[in-house]
């Protein structure tokens, strides 16, 4: 097994120690940190999000995985700001307004991290105001709004009617989702797309912005 | 039969002469009962069948004491609850609050045992049996509500990421945590029990909208044999108690560990989560059900005949020996419209077996 291979594995079983030391070692050895990026942490994430969305693993091991995920991109983010790395895009993601609930858009966040996007986290009851202007001020591709509310889901329709009043519709894809979101609810509201779970959100997350 | 044997035997699948009524509302429907209907107290109002004792009262209040464990302070007006869990408010978000974990930055087994976890080994219950007897005397069932019993009460505390992580490394501060939390929560049961209430009502949320929200390994492992003990001893003391089980989502998969650690009746299977007719034909000869009428479907976006419909349908499945407790599944928030409260209570009222 390479130590590519062998970082994505401990990656998935939530080994933050082995992950660390052998991302050290691949720098030392000379490896490409972008390789490592995409070969080690991004496939080792994608793997877990597979096994999460079939319901082989759940919420603890992604979890797990996550944080060995962050402590390999600590060692590995200078090295790749120096190589000029862009992430596959930007993601302004948050709760909507008068809504506290972020386990899911947390989970969600951390798998579109794995998948290589940079995440700009508003965190919970963000107004329709805050959620626009940080995608603009980041040059965001993809707006995140999750609810766990049937109260508060209707805020969702509030920052794509915004997105519209602004013209600012199709600058950006829309993304919603939350336990109480359908796909009917999705077309109801005019956003882009609803996914059920946090992987499915990562994998269309990144159709979205390569056919864009 | 009384009120109180017609709920009893309906919950132990004996039978039953009229079909109870029971659900929570949200602040705001709460003034609205009050202003419409002159309801003052809504489960008087509408004749719930039961009554919530008091839990043990702590010797020691101060919960200012829990603050200097938020490295990052507590927004301004936040509550801390008696477990020193912060409940941060916002102007836009009604009665719900945004928790923080006072054990989130914690990093060794000896700042988790100085914690200064409620005492409730001294704390006074002798409001209990009374409690209990005057709910009895009026022809009510006496109700020890114990939710959040071991494994939210310790994420609550710890955070779930943290604990999660520390469940996967089998590190020696998830055991503590959850033998504490175990250890308080037997007490509080115990007291229950021995002041002699009908009906135990425990939960913990391990599901999510369609999936459960850990393996059934690590919730073998971690979770279900303290669950089990505390039943157990319960069920020591008075062996006629009923046991609730609260999880919300998707929890099939677990429904028989609870059986095995001696649940007798499931909360509140999510019509939008389970099938209801589903999981009696496989489950409903073991354990009872309480709920199965949707918060996130036809309580708020139903008309008032589909909810009557959705009732007796579930009540027609359940059968005549009982089993069902139907209720709505959740608190009722705001946009659950009046008419369709007043027509599940109807439903209930004016049910005959089809």
């Amino acid at each position: 097994m390479s130590i590519l291979e062998e970082i994505s594995e401990f990656l998935q079983k939530g080994k933050r120690k082995n992950v660390k030391a052998l991302i050290e070692q691949a720098l030392e050895e000379g490896i490409d940190p972008k390789m490592i990026l995409k070969e080690g942490l991004m496939s080792g994430m994608s793997i877990i999000g597979g096994k999460f969305k079939r319901e082989e693993v759940f919420v603890p091991d992604v979890m797990m995985a996550a944080r060995a995920m962050n402590v390999g991109l600590s060692i590995l983010e200078p090295k790749l700001v120096e190589a000029g790395n862009e992430p596959i895009g930007r993601v302004v993601i948050g709760t909507v307004q008068g809504d506290l609930h972020d386990i899911g858009k947390n989970l969600t966040a951390m798998l579109l991290k794995g998948a290589g996007f940079e995440i700009y986290d508003m965190g919970v009851d963000v107004s329709a105001e805050a959620f626009l202007e940080k995608a603009e001020e980041v040059n965001a591709d993809i707006i995140g709004l999750s609810a766990l509310l049937s109260t508060t889901m209707l805020q969702m329709k509030e920052v794509i009617d915004l997105l519209k009043e602004k013209n600012l519709r199709d600058k950006y894809i829309v993304m919603i989702g939350g336990a109480p979101i359908t796909n009917e609810f999705a077309e109801e509201i005019g956003a882009d797309y609803y996914t059920p779970d946090a992987a499915s959100a990562a994998e269309a997350a990144k159709k979205a912005v390569e056919s864009k | 039969m009384t009120n109180r044997e017609n709920l009893l035997s309906l919950l132990r699948r004996q039978g039953y002469e009229h079909v109870p009524v029971e659900f929570v509302l949200c602040p705001h429907l709460q003034e609205l009962c009050k202003e419409k209907l002159g309801a003052e107290d809504y489960e008087e109002y509408f004749g719930f069948p039961w009554r919530r004792v008091d839990d043990l009262k702590l010797a020691d209040q101060d919960v200012e004491k829990f603050r200097k464990f938020y490295e990052r302070p507590l927004a301004e007006g936040a509550d801390i609850d008696l477990w020193g869990v912060g409940h941060e408010k916002s102007p836009n978000s009604m009665h719900m609050t945004y928790m923080r974990h006072p054990m989130e930055d914690m990093e060794t087994l000896e700042e988790v045992m100085e914690y200064p976890f409620p005492d409730f080994a001294h704390a006074d219950g002798s409001h209990q049996p009374e409690q209990v007897k005057k709910i009895k005397e009026q022809d009510l069932v006496a109700l020890g509500d114990m939710q959040m019993t071991i494994w939210e009460c310790a994420w609550y505390m710890r955070s779930m990421e943290e604990l999660f992580c520390d469940m996967g490394d089998e590190n020696e501060i998830a055991e503590f945590l959850f033998d504490k939390v175990t250890e308080l929560s037997l007490i509080r049961a115990k007291a229950y029990a021995n002041a002699g209430v009908d009906v135990l009502f425990l939960g913990d949320d391990i599901g999510m909208q369609h999936t459960i929200m850990m393996s059934e390994e690590l919730y073998c492992r971690w979770i279900k044999p303290r669950l089990k003990k505390i039943i157990d001893e319960v069920k020591r003391i008075n062996p006629e108690i009923i046991i609730f089980y609260h999880s919300c989502g998707f929890i099939e998969p677990m429904i028989p560990h609870l059986i095995e650690a001696g649940v007798d009746v499931l909360n509140p299977i999510q019509s939008e989560c389970m099938d209801f007719g589903e999981i009696y034909q496989k489950y409903g000869d073991k354990i009872s059900f309480h709920g199965t009428i949707g918060t996130q479907t036809v309580m708020p976006k139903g008309t008032p005949e589909e909810v009557k419909e959705a009732v007796w349908k579930n009540l027609d499945i359940a059968g005549e020996k009982g089993g069902l407790f139907v209720a709505p599944t959740h608190m009722l928030e705001p946009e659950v419209p009046l008419e369709n409260i007043l027509a599940y209570v109807e439903a209930c009222r004016t049910y005959r077996r089809s």
